[in-house]
């Protein structure tokens, strides 16, 4: 940054905290909104079409099984691929109302401390705002990892 | 200035004299209310959960905010965690003592203050009832929490004020409170 008297030396770390930006895929579950990094998402589809699919809610915070259907499926990688063998992908049902926003980095708040320990999900890792209202910030990797995928007998045809 | 008019000064002056000795004198009588001031005090954040009188102690309590802060609920989480709230670009945890303290949950939206509260590195807001004081208390009043304390309090309790013969409050250890919290109580 030149002045009047030369070049002041400009903290990178700072000026790259500031210019940072994540790019996120926003959606909802159930009356919830959540994103998760847009780098984690493949593709999305009306249709379950993988051999492996969880429900958001179920994943989230609601065990019980009055669940309402997804309306949208994003497709994962799976993370908990073996070594050795080839990645494959699961689908995360949600709900519609899908975007893909870029936030600046320094409105994405990290998980308050006293939380981690209780939480249903461990994938839940932050907090944003959209308009004014709460975004839960997810781990695509963590999600994967809590808890076992309905598997399909027979995967329904594939939808774009 | 007539006669009478200074007289009746000087009386008033006599009077004002009067009465600063009488309270100075009756003072000096009154020893339960001499301060040493060299006794070491606490700052105690004096407050009511379910119309029982608890503190909490100053240095824990950062900040005092106010009962319309809006705090957004998070899935999830345990019913004794709020939600969390979003104070000068950070997030913020909000918890209620009652499951800790077995006390009942209060029915409906949450109307009364928050304190947030720091010990051991953690920091949180936690949900009062109502505010009752922030005061200086002589170290010497608080006591050891006696062993007839509720079980249910005990392990959160570090000291008893019992402030005349029929009212006391319980100082809570923030610590222990976050630490039972994290281990999955309340």
């Amino acid at each position: 940054m030149p002045t009047s008297k030369g070049w002041v030396k400009v903290p990178l770390e700072r000026e790259h905290h500031e210019q940072a930006q994540v790019t996120l895929v926003l959606f909802w579950v159930g009356p919830y909104r959540a994103a998760m990094e847009a780098c984690h998402v493949l593709a999305m589809t009306d249709h379950p079409t993988a051999l492996r699919t969880a429900n958001a809610h179920s994943l989230l915070y609601d065990e019980s099984s009055d669940q309402p259907q997804p309306s949208r499926w994003l497709t994962l990688r799976d993370t908990q691929t073996a070594k050795g063998q080839t990645a494959s992908t699961w689908q995360l049902g949600v709900d519609g109302d899908i975007s893909l926003q870029q936030l600046p980095a320094s409105t994405l708040y990290p998980l308050p401390k006293l939380l981690q320990s209780r939480l249903f999900s461990p994938a839940l890792c932050g907090f944003t705002f959209e308009q004014q209202q709460l975004v839960l910030l997810l781990d695509a990797g963590k999600l994967s990892l809590h808890k076992p995928y309905s598997t399909s007998p027979s995967p329904p045809a594939i939808s774009s | 200035m007539n006669s009478e008019t200074s007289r009746d000064s000087h009386a008033n002056d006599q009077q004002q004299i009067s009465q600063t000795l009488e309270e100075a004198l009756a003072a000096h009588h009154d020893d339960e209310s001499v301060v040493d001031v060299d006794e070491p005090t606490q700052q105690l954040v004096l407050f009511r959960i379910n119309g029982q009188r608890f503190a909490l102690p100053g240095s824990a309590v950062s900040e005092i905010l106010p009962s319309d802060q809006p705090v957004y609920y998070v899935p999830g989480l345990p019913a004794s965690t709020e939600g969390v709230l979003h104070l000068r670009g950070k997030i913020e945890s909000v918890i209620n003592l009652q499951p800790l303290l077995d006390l009942p949950t209060p029915e409906g939206t949450p109307s009364g203050m928050i304190l947030l509260v720091s010990a051991s590195g953690i920091r949180s807001g936690v949900r009062i009832e109502q505010l009752d004081d922030v005061c200086e208390v002589a170290q010497s009043l608080l006591q050891p929490p006696p062993e007839t304390l509720s079980s249910t309090l005990l392990p959160y309790v570090s000291a008893l004020w019992q402030i005349d013969e029929r009212q006391a409050l319980a100082l809570l250890d923030p610590e222990a409170l976050f630490s039972a919290y994290q281990q999955g109580l309340g």
